[in-house]
């Protein structure tokens, strides 16, 4: 059922997206970085979910906050003249990166067990 | 069960409503990078502006330097065209004399005026005629008349006939008035010069001479004809 809402949701954003107005590109910047936050959130909790402490709350929370702090960030970043925006680039890739690293992880063990499984079913074939 | 059910449902609906915001979002700005012309001033970035406006910079300073050169161009062909309406302002100034020169105007100025009046000697008449003015050009007349006949240097006075005296192409008899224009006191002193001088000399063979001086003598311009025929300027 999730996974309905998932691919249901992903349609009718990409519909709304692409009959919404367009940004004023002055504003782009800061949608970019919304966005690269809000992807950091999803794939933090999709590595949560894989290791079933995935909460709906913190994933909220973490969604909407993460993407309008760091557009408060850039924002301040440009009053101040330093590119803040970079630092939350660097910061948000990076923990995608490691939320990747989580899930590949996660697949490989599965993965790694189920041939294990296989073998072990196998040699007790041959034992009997 | 019935809790479980509902928060399942709960969350369903959340994460939907997250990734209609998150694609939506991301959509937005794929068209919206898309669609915009990044070459355009109001979108380029920061450092790309500064290398334009340098670029524009310098493009002004070499624009501003050949203004300034050209400028300058201008000034010196409007220095050339001041220095040639002086010397055409020259030129008219010298034609202005050659003209009055020629007797192609009407002048005025100081000199005398003399009246020979004579018993119709024709003969006699000629030659006073002809000393007169030979006397006057020697006293530095600038311009002559007799009886309004303009006498130029190319002027002739000639008696085809015992009674007929034509100077130029205009007959003249008794009284003749002599105009001529230069300076008065050298005029007058050369002509009455006692004893030798031309009124001495022709009151003593029975002609009546009066001469006035005048400070506005006005003698008219050449009536005839100034054309040359034959003559052409040789080349040096």
């Amino acid at each position: 059922m999730i996974l309905i809402a998932i691919v249901i949701g992903c349609i009718l954003g990409a519909v709304i997206g692409i009959y919404a107005p367009m940004v004023p590109y002055t504003y782009s910047g800061y949608l970019a970085i919304a966005i690269i936050a809000a992807l950091d959130s999803v794939f933090g909790g999709l590595a949560s979910t894989l290791k079933k402490n995935f909460d709906l709350k913190i994933f909220v929370t973490g969604f909407f906050g993460n993407a309008i702090l760091s557009i408060l960030l850039t924002y301040l970043g440009q009053k101040l003249n330093v590119d803040i925006y970079l630092a939350a680039i660097v910061v948000f890739v990076g923990r995608m990166f490691n939320n990747l690293a989580i899930i590949r992880r996660h697949y490989l063990e599965k993965w790694d067990n189920h041939i294990d499984k296989k073998k072990e079913n196998a040699g007790d074939i041959k034992g009997s | 069960m019935k809790k479980e059910k509902k928060n399942n449902i709960i969350m369903t609906v959340i994460i939907g409503v997250v990734c209609i915001v998150l694609f939506a979002v991301m959509f937005m700005q794929f068209k919206t990078i898309e669609e915009t012309d990044i070459t355009a001033i109001e979108n380029m970035r920061e450092t790309e502006l500064r290398t334009e406006i340098s670029k524009w910079k310098t493009q002004y300073e070499e624009t501003a330097q050949l203004l300034e050169e050209n400028r300058k161009s201008i000034q010196e062909y409007q220095d050339t065209i001041e220095k040639n309406e002086e010397a055409s302002d020259l030129i008219d100034q010298d034609l202005a004399n050659a003209n009055m020169r020629l007797g192609k105007t009407d002048v005025y100025g100081e000199g005398i005026v003399i009246t020979l009046n004579t018993e119709n000697y024709y003969m006699e008449d000629y030659y006073a005629l002809l000393e007169l003015v030979n006397e006057l050009r020697y006293a530095g007349a600038e311009a002559i008349s007799i009886n309004d006949a303009r006498v130029l240097s190319s002027t002739s006075i000639t008696q085809p006939l015992d009674d007929l005296i034509i100077v130029g192409e205009q007959r003249v008899s008794s009284p003749y008035v002599v105009k001529a224009i230069g300076n008065q006191t050298y005029l007058s002193s050369t002509l009455s010069l006692k004893d030798s001088g031309y009124i001495d000399r022709y009151t003593a063979s029975g002609m009546e001479i009066e001469i006035e001086t005048g400070k506005n003598i006005e003698i008219l311009k050449y009536s005839g004809n100034l054309e040359i025929n034959y003559m052409k300027e040789s080349e040096e």
